[in-house]
């Protein structure tokens, strides 16, 4: 059952802060947390508005052990956990250019005119001979969560900041919107948006990816 | 005070499991844990219990930190329920001895209790609106009932559950119940009241 638009939603989120919903009902509240943006977004409205600060007062350092039990739990310490992934880093490395040589196949007459680099991946946009569709393509799979978008910029040199696409994932083709087709110079950039875009068309979430268009 | 920006930023390069991604959660547990110790040890009140907790949470955390949606949910907001709720699991299958002493002055002194557990000062990066939401919350708590305001602060400070409530206060269940959802949403309108005044 959906908890979004029920009556007892507030009700819910208010326990869920105080911390007196318990047992299965507070997991039933968790999966919808997770499954419906809109009890999310409300449940920030209890913690923005709701849930005063914790006093400095009331905090106590913790001995050393915990973070070593830590470090061995999550294999954080020596040999670092991402140097042991080496052999996944060339399966990718392969499984990307699989998919490249496909894409190309594809897109017989697109040129490679930016690549965008970030902590989330790496991606490469691929514009057509014709200059009217934008292919982009990823490193890995990135998708959006259910409340937000990433939003394609397009920086020119002239300092305007113009929106070409909001997307889901970053994997992607779609039709350059046709005035903005003659101003593709400058840089590409990606942001995390609210779910549908930035609400004033100017970028609000942090960028994620940014890369020189090359001319 | 946690920055909720710091926070967020550490969270989010953690959850990127690069280079840098341990050292981001090393960071992040070193800025944090002296307050998540400290809410764990509210609501467990023995400390191995409490550092338990704290490294189960941190764990919890970096598992999570990928699927954590810094436009969903504020970032010290997130890490917090998830030690709270730990602990509050951890309360109800361990048999944690009742904290007699809760706080014998909330009743005489609620004005200093809510002080004393909470930080009403506005941080340097906060808001306009921030501000004024804390001093609206901080108004609105005093005005509450002082039954209400008592069940909140204990369930909120202790992780009382509602039949803990009402063994401590001697009062039947229902009217526990009562009171905490009562309070919550004398909280919420009264609050949300002065935001409407406010809102141009």
């Amino acid at each position: 059952m959906r908890l979004a638009g029920q009556p007892s939603l507030d009700a819910l989120c208010g326990e869920y802060v105080v911390g007196t919903l318990r047992g299965a009902a507070r997991r039933r509240f968790e999966r919808a947390l997770h499954d419906e943006p809109l009890v999310a977004q409300r449940l920030r409205h209890w913690q923005n508005n709701f849930m005063p600060r914790y006093a400095p007062m009331i905090e106590t350092r913790p001995s050393p052990r915990v973070w070593k039990r830590l470090e061995k739990t999550l294999g954080l310490a020596r040999p670092p956990w991402f140097r042991r992934g080496s052999w996944a880093i060339a399966a990718t490395a392969v499984l990307v250019i699989v998919i490249g040589l496909q894409l190309a196949r594809q897109e017989p007459d697109a040129v490679l005119i930016a690549e965008l680099s970030g902590q989330a991946a790496t991606v490469s946009a691929h514009l057509s001979r014709d200059g009217r569709t934008l292919v982009l393509h990823s490193d890995r799979p990135v998708i959006a969560g259910p409340s937000q978008s990433y939003e394609l910029w397009l920086l020119t040199p002239e300092g305007d900041v113009l929106s070409l696409a909001v997307l889901g994932s970053l994997d992607t083709r779609f039709e350059l919107p046709e005035r903005h087709r003659s101003r593709l110079r400058g840089q590409l950039a990606v942001s995390i948006e609210p779910a549908g875009g930035a609400p004033g068309g100017k970028p609000t979430g942090p960028v994620i990816l940014v890369g020189a268009i090359k001319v | 005070m946690l920055d909720d920006r710091v926070i967020k930023a550490l969270l989010l390069r953690a959850a990127a499991r690069d280079e840098g991604s341990a050292e981001a959660f090393r960071r992040l547990y070193e800025l944090s844990a002296p307050l998540l110790l400290g809410v764990a040890q509210r609501v467990l009140a023995r400390r191995e219990l409490a550092e338990e907790v704290l490294h189960d949470a941190f764990a919890r955390i970096w598992h999570a930190a990928a699927s954590f949606d810094p436009l969903a949910a504020p970032p010290v907001a997130w890490m917090t329920a998830i030690v709270r709720n730990r602990a509050i699991d951890v309360r109800s299958s361990h048999d944690v001895s009742r904290v007699d002493s809760y706080h014998a002055t909330l009743d005489e002194d609620p004005e200093g209790s809510l002080d004393r557990l909470f930080d009403w000062n506005p941080a340097a990066d906060d808001g306009e609106d921030r501000r004024r939401t804390a001093q609206w919350l901080r108004e609105c708590l005093a005005r509450l009932g002082a039954p209400e305001r008592q069940s909140l602060v204990l369930a909120y400070e202790h992780g009382l559950s509602h039949s803990e409530l009402a063994q401590h206060l001697k009062k039947p269940l229902g009217t526990v119940k009562a009171w905490v959802r009562r309070g919550m949403a004398s909280l919420r309108g009264c609050v949300e009241a002065r935001m409407d005044g406010a809102a141009p």
